[in-house]
């Protein structure tokens, strides 16, 4: 008899596959220098986000003692955007986790009994297509006022409709494999049919969801922030930064410059490593 | 197929009405008015003057309903912060700026992203490959402003070749023109490659080959043909993205466009400009997808199978 092959989890796969993309891979250890970064803000910062220190040198270009220079009212600019990786990656994650609490119910609902809820839930995320959601989003935050825990509340108002979307589909398609019929056939209850075959099976389009959410907020919190209905300064957020940059654009360039850098690095850094995990997860959806 | 697109224009309406609900009901809802203090010092008198002349004393659904029908007519009312003027003719002043710029952007970006695109998709895996994708990955994820701030520094600041703002000459265009072309580059780019890509392996291409058929004809005749299907799809994030784009563009680049009075007209509480300005982007939006399952219907017979799917 031949040796049985060694079983492996897809997970076991799905790390292979993940580790052969050098992009993701790069994406991924830059976010996590970025978190590391966020956590250890006041160890490795010579000034707080708000303190005035340098007034002296206001406005001063790059330098060993101040890395990316000073802002316009004396604080330094690499503080202000290292305690901003807070803001931003903060938003970003806690508006992901929850769009997935909205989102996945809807699509698992909308997936699973069809009929009126689906209707329903289509028709929601139709609302939200045609209507840019920039511009609701803008809406929102002058009717709450700025403010993390609002711009979280405006950004997962947004982020659910991609989730739900995601699992409705992933839901629908395995509803109707052959397994998941036989085993409606013996008798098992909708209960038993969505905790043991559907859950299970639409884990990779959740995490893809979640992921994918993230540089989705993080982008609505800057946009929001750079047209001055975001964070409340002095709290500092990369988006705002950018915008009060832009009147030193021409003589010291560098006020605008890094904060720039770094929404778009992380941004793109959460994206490429979103689109990995995806391929990674799911190879057929590969490109898509 | 009458039937198909009656059914669609209804639903268009209904959405339309669904929308404009929303926008009017949000900005009553945002505390303070038009003509609060801080907007403008006013004795309560004269307040209650405007007020009264703007129809703003009336109950709110009064205000909704007598908006819609005017709107019907095509009149917009006045807008409060230019109030020298009818919202169309500010719409008439402030859109071409934009309807220009954006519109050039797509212009350039969409054809320059499909040849990216089906070029990336012919050499797989080589230079231009990943040329291509790590820019559509850029324009894809960044925001259009930092694209913008990033034009400014390079072409402006360090190396002085170009204005940075201003809409005098057609030299002016060109920065923003370009921060709006990235967008539709970006996307074009990579739909075109996935969905020549996907072409490329399909069994009629290989008997097309066999038959002897040079590859110029198959690439023009059959595989663009067959990939500008997906594409289609594509459109409309396009827009859209251009669109909102011209928020954060205009304001970069100084252009005295449509995109400053989204975010003004909120702040301001304009609301007959915040109306006619959503309501003008959501028939937009609502034209094109119409425009995009008829497109289907005509390039892609199988669609007409299934009816309205």
């Amino acid at each position: 008899m031949a040796a049985s092959p060694t079983v492996r989890s897809p997970l076991y796969y799905a790390w292979k596959r993940f580790l052969g993309n050098k992009a993701s891979l790069v994406a991924g250890v830059f976010i996590l220098l970025l978190a590391f970064a966020a956590l250890c803000a006041p160890l490795i910062t010579p000034a707080s986000y708000e303190a005035q220190s340098f007034l002296n040198d206001a406005l001063a270009f790059p330098s060993p003692t101040h890395w990316f220079g000073v802002d316009n009212v004396g604080r330094d600019l690499y503080s202000r955007i290292i305690y901003g990786t807070r803001v931003s990656l903060g938003i970003g994650l806690v508006s992901a986790l929850a769009s997935l609490l909205i989102g996945v119910p809807l699509g698992a609902i909308a997936g699973y009994s069809g009929g009126v809820a689906d209707w329903i839930v289509l028709r929601l995320v139709e609302l939200f297509s045609v209507i840019p959601p920039l511009l609701l989003a803008i809406l929102a935050a002058s009717l709450l006022g700025g403010g993390i825990l609002n711009i979280i509340l405006i950004s997962s108002a947004f982020g659910w409709v991609g989730v739900a979307r995601l699992v409705r589909g992933q839901v629908m398609t395995v509803r109707t494999k052959e397994y998941v019929q036989a085993s409606r056939g013996m008798g098992a209850l909708p209960r038993h049919l969505i905790m043991r075959h559907l859950v299970p099976n639409s884990v990779s389009p959740i995490i893809v969801g979640f992921v994918l959410a993230i540089p989705q907020a993080m982008m609505l919190e800057a946009s929001l922030s750079f047209l001055g209905v975001g964070i409340n300064p002095p709290t500092p957020s990369w988006g705002q930064m950018i915008a009060d940059g832009l009147y030193y654009l021409f003589f010291y360039w560098h006020l605008p410059l890094f904060p720039t850098l770094f929404l778009a690095l992380t941004v793109m850094a959460t994206s490429i490593f979103g689109d990995g995990l995806r391929d990674a997860l799911d190879p057929t959806l590969k490109g898509k | 197929m009458l039937g198909y697109i009656l059914k669609r224009v209804v639903s268009l309406l209904v959405t339309f009405i669904v929308v404009s609900l929303i926008i009017f009901s949000l900005m009553r809802v945002i505390p303070g008015g038009p003509f609060d203090e801080d907007k403008m010092p006013l004795s309560p008198a004269a307040k209650a003057k405007i007020m009264a002349q703007y129809g703003l004393d009336k109950p709110p659904a009064i205000q909704y309903l007598r908006y819609m029908a005017s709107a019907l007519r095509f009149d917009f009312g006045i807008p409060y912060q230019s109030p020298g003027e009818t919202v169309v003719q500010l719409l008439g002043r402030a859109w071409p700026p934009s309807l220009i710029l954006g519109g050039l952007g797509m212009l350039i970006g969409t054809p320059l992203g499909m040849l990216l695109g089906i070029m990336a998709a012919l050499r797989r895996n080589r230079p231009i490959d990943y040329f291509a994708s790590g820019l559509s990955t850029l324009g894809m994820t960044v925001p259009v402003y930092v694209i913008s701030l990033m034009l400014m520094l390079v072409f402006g600041v360090w190396l002085k070749w170009l204005p940075t703002s201003g809409w005098g000459t057609p030299v002016n265009w060109i920065l923003p023109v370009t921060a709006y072309a990235v967008t539709p580059l970006a996307i074009f780019a990579r739909y075109t490659r996935s969905a020549v890509l996907d072409t490329l392996n399909k069994p009629f291409v290989t008997v097309l080959y066999a038959k002897g058929l040079p590859f110029r004809l198959i690439l023009f005749k059959h595989i663009l043909r067959n990939a500008a299907i997906p594409m289609i799809t594509v459109f409309f994030p396009v827009l859209i993205g251009i669109t909102t784009g011209s928020i954060f563009v205009e304001q970069m680049f100084r252009v005295p466009g449509l995109g400053s009075y989204f975010v003004t007209s909120i702040q301001k509480r304009d609301y007959p400009l915040e109306m006619a300005l959503i309501l003008l982007l959501t028939l937009m939006v609502g034209v094109a997808y119409i425009i995009t399952d008829l497109a289907y219907y005509f390039l892609n017979p199988r669609t007409r199978v299934k009816g309205t799917e």
